[in-house]
Parts: C-alpha cells; structure tokens; sequence
C-alpha cells in the first residue's frame, strides 16, 4: 500500500486522465458539499426558531396566588390565596441552587403629581433583582438598591411616559412627586421594550409601600428566573417542585390550577424544542439520502472507469500483473480521489457556511453552521461507502481471462 | 519448451450451441525454434496462441510449458508465469496510451518488483535494441505503427522470457515496415530465443523457419522451410 512505485502509478494514471479524475472527485466533493450545507441550513433554522423564542421567554418564572376552584383539607372551594413577605424568604431559602434572580411584586394603583401636573399610574413595588427579570433598561439616573429596600426610602423609577406626561423637557431626577399623599424623589428614568403600559409604570421599593399601606406584608405575586445553567427539563422539574410546595404551603388541592399557579416560560421552550428536533430528524433522514445518492454516484462513476481500463487492464495481465495488484491499483487511485476531493468539498462548504453565515441574522434563520465531527463522519461514510461499491467491479475485472479484457473496447 | 498433447478448445454460443475450435492439436516446439502458425480466419490460430500464451484455458488434452504440465492455473499463478517466460506482441500493439514507450517498456519489470532505476535503465537498453533511444519520452500516439509495434517488441523482450509470442504482428504494419518488424524477430531468435508467430500472411510465413499450417481446428501440415 506504501509501496513509491505503485503511488507513482497512480499519479500518473491520475495525472494522464483528467477528465475522470475530475468526475469522480466532482461527484464525491458536490456531494459533501449539498450534505453540509444542508446540515449548516437547519441548524440556521433551528438557531433562528430558539432566537425567536428566547426574547419572551427567559428562564422566568411567575408564582400567582388566586382563588381556589376545589375544596382541600377542610377549607371550601373559592377560598383567596394570599401571599406574604414570608412566601418569598420560604421560595429563597428552600430553592437557593434553583434561583437565579428573585423579587415580589406589590401593586397599587396611584395618582401622581408634579407641580401642576397629574396622571393615574400603576405603581409597581419591586426589590432590585425585577431590573435583571424584566430587563429594565435605565435611561437615566438609577434603579432601585438594597440600601432603598433596607431603609424603606421613598424613591421612584419612573417609565419614560410619566417623564414626558409630568416633566415634559425638565430633567426629573432628583425633583420630588407627590404619589396619592406621600412625596417621593425620582432617582431615574426606565425605558421598557414593551408597549405604552409598561412604560408608565413607576418602580418604588416594596418595603417602602408596603410601609405607606398599613405596613401590610401582603404582596401581589413572585417572579424569579432560575438557574440559567439548567436544562428544559431541570427547569420544568423544578417549577412543578415549588408548585408542589407552594400548594402544600397554602393548603390548596394538588389538582388546583388556580389557587396557586406557577407559570414557567420553559413549557411554552418546550414546544419550540419540539419542533427544531423534528427538523433534526428531517435533516437526518435528508442527509441520508444525499449519502445513499453520493454513494450510487460515486460507484457508478468507478464502475465506468473500470469499464474503460477493461483493456488496460487485460494488457496489464498479459505482461505479468497479478489480480491483487489490478485491484490495488484501481481502488488505491479511486480512494485518493475521493479523498482529496471529499476533503476539499468539505472544507470548501465549511468555508462558505462560515463566511455568509455570519453576515445571517434574520429571524428565522440565523448563524447556519456544522459540527466538525459531523461532517467528518458523514465525509469518511461517503469514501468508505464509495469505495466498497467500486470494489466490486474492480475485483470482476481483475478475474476476467485476459483475453477477454483485451479484446474488450 | 511447448508441448500440446491431443488438445481441444470450445466456446459456448448461446445456451446450448458449443463451436469446436480447436480439435485435438498435438504440437512440440523446442527451445530456440522460430515458428509461425499459418491459416485463415476461424482456424483456431488465435485462440491456440491464447492458450500457449495462459491467456485463455483449454478444455481437454495436455499442456507443458518448460516442462511444467499447466492445470488448474489460477489467474495470480498465471501472472507470475507469463510475466517469467513469456513475452506478447499484438496485432493492435496494445500499449497503454497514457505511458511514454519508455514507461511501456519498462512495465514488465515494475511487475516482476525491479526498482525504478534499474528498471528504466534496462528499458532504454531495449529500445535501444529495436532503434528508438530517441523516442523514449514519446506516447504512443506520437509513434507510427511499425514504431509502436518495435516497442511492443522491446516491451516483450524486457523480461528476457524463454517465448516471445507473436499474434498477426505485421497485420496492421505496411510492407517496408511488416520487413524491419520480422528482421526484428529474426535478430532475437537468432539469439536462442523461441519465438511463436501467427499469420496469414505467406510471405511473413516463409521468413520463419517452421510453418504450421491450421484448418478447421487442426493441423494440416507441419515443415520446415528451406
């Protein structure tokens, strides 16, 4: 196999015949060439589908608590689910591995006034992780900290409407608004992705207006994102651990879907993840077929070359060369082309998926590209598979009487 | 050095149909003899060749090649024997097209395992031999017929086999050059080297010193010339 003599045969039967050596090689680089860009195209659709979806749905997590609708342990259907400050320090100490950022939400609905100026809000009373949650962005100023929350301080962030409906061009940070009968200061401006609700909407710490309501430890609802690190399923198994619990806390029936109710965004993952599997094993099944068709090609290619060297073939006998050596020859001559241009195909694929694919940004299609081990795997199938179907012929040839190879034409 | 005994050829036609070539043919050409097998088409000239030359099998009757009796042969041991004794010269030259008439020559040799070296050197001695040292690097296609047919020659000669079998090597070739190709073939049996031609021509008949004469499968007549 390594022997200079038999390689340097093969260079020159390669060298003296380019037009097959050029249609073998083209039929195994086209098809490596199709497979991966295949491959680059669905993961792009894929990459493009989970891009789509991952703008809504973070790792968030929302536990309401609302009315039951069955009866359990003693207490009537109907009955209201209220939670507390202690809900959320049981949810942070008994979920900590699980927890990324965690905030309750309390609510209320204000009227708000500068100088002559006044509007009905919602005021939304948060601790400081809501920022990371609801991807708060501040425009100017600041958002919340532990120093407001501790010290119950009466701070606001207001949303980008409240700036324009109270102070028009003034710069509000640092002035002073009058929320129902308390005053607060206005430490900073949010602007909110969302629509015109969201930003009109003002940020103040929960313990300062749970301090202004009666200093109830009533709060409306939690938000918390969990540990980015896991999985669809980790999530999943997660938020039905603090139902479970939640439930079991208030004593609401298991089979209650109301009396607390934990919404994960990860459900609504799933059902995308669902999906790009399905077009996993499209692409597969796709990629399958460009194999088999790669093969068939390649073996027929093999098998015209033989056809053609029948009689140099029966020349080749009648001066001395034995059937392996034929074989060897043949086979050896079609497994470095299909090599060099499996390979070449491939890279040239590789390269082509890397250029434009970066330039690809679009919704449903984005950053197309290929594992290296996959492409790899599928290159050596084609070769291998190439090859066994050229053997076939090779070794009929090499059997054939030599009479018969040179009176062929 | 070829001795057949009592030996029969057919081929099958169709299914059933069998077409009798050669019909019991009983030869014996010793070392350094230089012989032509003369007939028409369909005497069953070729096919004899084909077989002295382990191109072809027979079916019955015996064969011994140097004295070693050829049964059984498998195409490998079939190989290292023609390449070991036997030389070809074809009608239609068979050189490989994509090969210099060096690298045709020197093919022989590649298959009996000679280094590259050696094996173009000796190659250049033969072309030497048939007159075309300078038309070593040509492809065949660059050479005329009674060029290529010298290289088939040097080609046959390379290996110094104890046979040089020779099928219609003047079929192709035009008179002037049909001569130097048997001054050739005479040159190398004067050497002591058997050499089996096959013809219909007579005047490439008398210039051998035996002529076998082959109708309908067998031999009709077997003398020397002169």
């Amino acid at each position: 196999m390594f022997d200079r003599d038999l390689w340097a045969e093969i260079f020159h039967s390669i060298k003296k015949n380019k037009l097959r050596t050029f249609l073998t090689g083209f039929s195994v680089a086209w098809g490596i060439f199709i497979l991966v860009l295949l491959l680059a195209s669905v993961n792009g659709m894929k990459n493009g589908f989970v891009n789509e979806f991952k703008d809504d749905a973070t790792n968030s997590v929302f536990v309401i608590p609302n009315s039951t609708t069955l009866p359990y342990d003693g207490f009537e259907a109907g009955r209201r689910i209220k939670f507390t400050n202690d809900d959320l320090k049981y949810i942070q100490g008994n979920f900590k591995e699980d927890i990324e950022y965690i905030t309750p939400r309390f609510r209320k609905g204000i009227t708000a006034k500068y100088k002559k100026e006044t509007g009905s809000y919602t005021v939304r009373a948060v601790m400081p992780d809501h920022q990371k949650i609801e991807k708060t962005i501040i425009t100017d100023g600041r958002y919340l900290n532990e120093n407001d929350i501790d010290k119950k301080l009466k701070v606001a962030v207001i949303g980008k409407k409240i700036k324009e409906d109270l102070f028009g061009d003034e710069n509000p940070i640092g002035k002073t608004i009058i929320l129902n009968n308390s005053t607060f200061n206005v430490i900073g401006v949010f602007e909110d992705e969302g629509n015109d609700r969201e930003n009109r909407i003002l940020y103040v710490p929960v313990s300062t207006l749970q301090r202004l309501y009666k200093n109830t430890d009533q709060i409306n609802s939690i938000v918390l994102t969990y540990n980015p690190k896991y999985s669809l399923a980790e999530a999943l198994e997660f938020s039905d651990r603090l139902e479970t619990i939640m439930k079991r806390r208030h004593r609401v029936n298991p089979e209650d879907q109301r009396g607390v109710f934990v919404r994960n965004y990860a459900e609504q993952f799933s059902n995308v993840n669902n999906f790009t599997m399905m077009l996993t094993a499209i692409s597969v099944f796709v990629g399958i077929l460009i194999l088999v068709a790669g093969i068939i090609g390649i073996g027929n290619i093999l098998v015209f070359i033989i056809k053609e060297r029948t009689k140099e073939i029966g020349i080749r006998k009648a001066i001395g060369a034995k059937p392996s050596q034929i074989i060897n020859l043949v086979i050896l001559e079609s497994v470095f082309i299909t090599t060099i241009s499996g390979i070449g195909g491939m890279l040239f694929a590789m390269g082509l998926v890397k250029l434009v694919g970066k330039g690809i940004n679009s919704p449903a299609f984005s950053n197309p590209q290929v594992k290296m081990s996959t492409v790899i795997i599928a290159t050596s199938i084609l070769i291998i598979a190439g090859i066994l179907a050229g053997l076939i012929p090779a070794i009929k040839a090499a059997r054939v009487k030599p009479i018969e190879a040179l009176n062929a034409d | 050095m070829i001795k057949l005994v009592n030996l029969h050829k057919s081929y099958p036609i169709g299914k059933t149909d069998k077409l009798h070539v050669l019909k019991g043919i009983n030869l014996h050409i010793k070392e350094g003899e230089f012989v032509s097998i003369m007939g028409s088409s369909g005497s069953g000239k070729s096919t004899l060749l084909n077989i002295v030359g382990l191109l072809d099998s027979h079916d019955e009757g015996e064969y011994y090649l140097n004295g070693q009796k050829i049964e059984n042969l498998n195409e490998t041991k079939a190989a290292v024997l023609r390449n070991k004794f036997l030389g070809f010269v074809f009608q239609s030259f068979n050189l490989i097209s994509y090969k210099t008439a060096l690298e045709n020559v020197a093919l022989p040799l590649y298959y009996q395992g000679m280094k590259r070296k050696e094996r173009q050197k000796i190659a250049m001695e033969y072309l030497d031999k048939v007159g075309l040292k300078n038309w070593a690097n040509h492809l065949p296609s660059e050479l005329s017929g009674g060029q290529k047919q010298r290289v088939a020659i040097a080609r046959a000669l390379v290996t110094k086999p104890k046979v040089i079998l020779a099928d219609e090597p003047t079929g192709a070739l035009d008179s002037t050059t049909t001569d130097s190709v048997m001054e050739l073939l005479k040159e190398i049996n004067d050497e002591g080297m058997t050499v089996f031609v096959i013809t219909h021509e007579e005047e490439v008949a008398e210039q051998t010193k035996r002529i076998v004469r082959l109708k309908d499968g067998i031999i009709i007549s077997d003398e020397k010339t002169r």
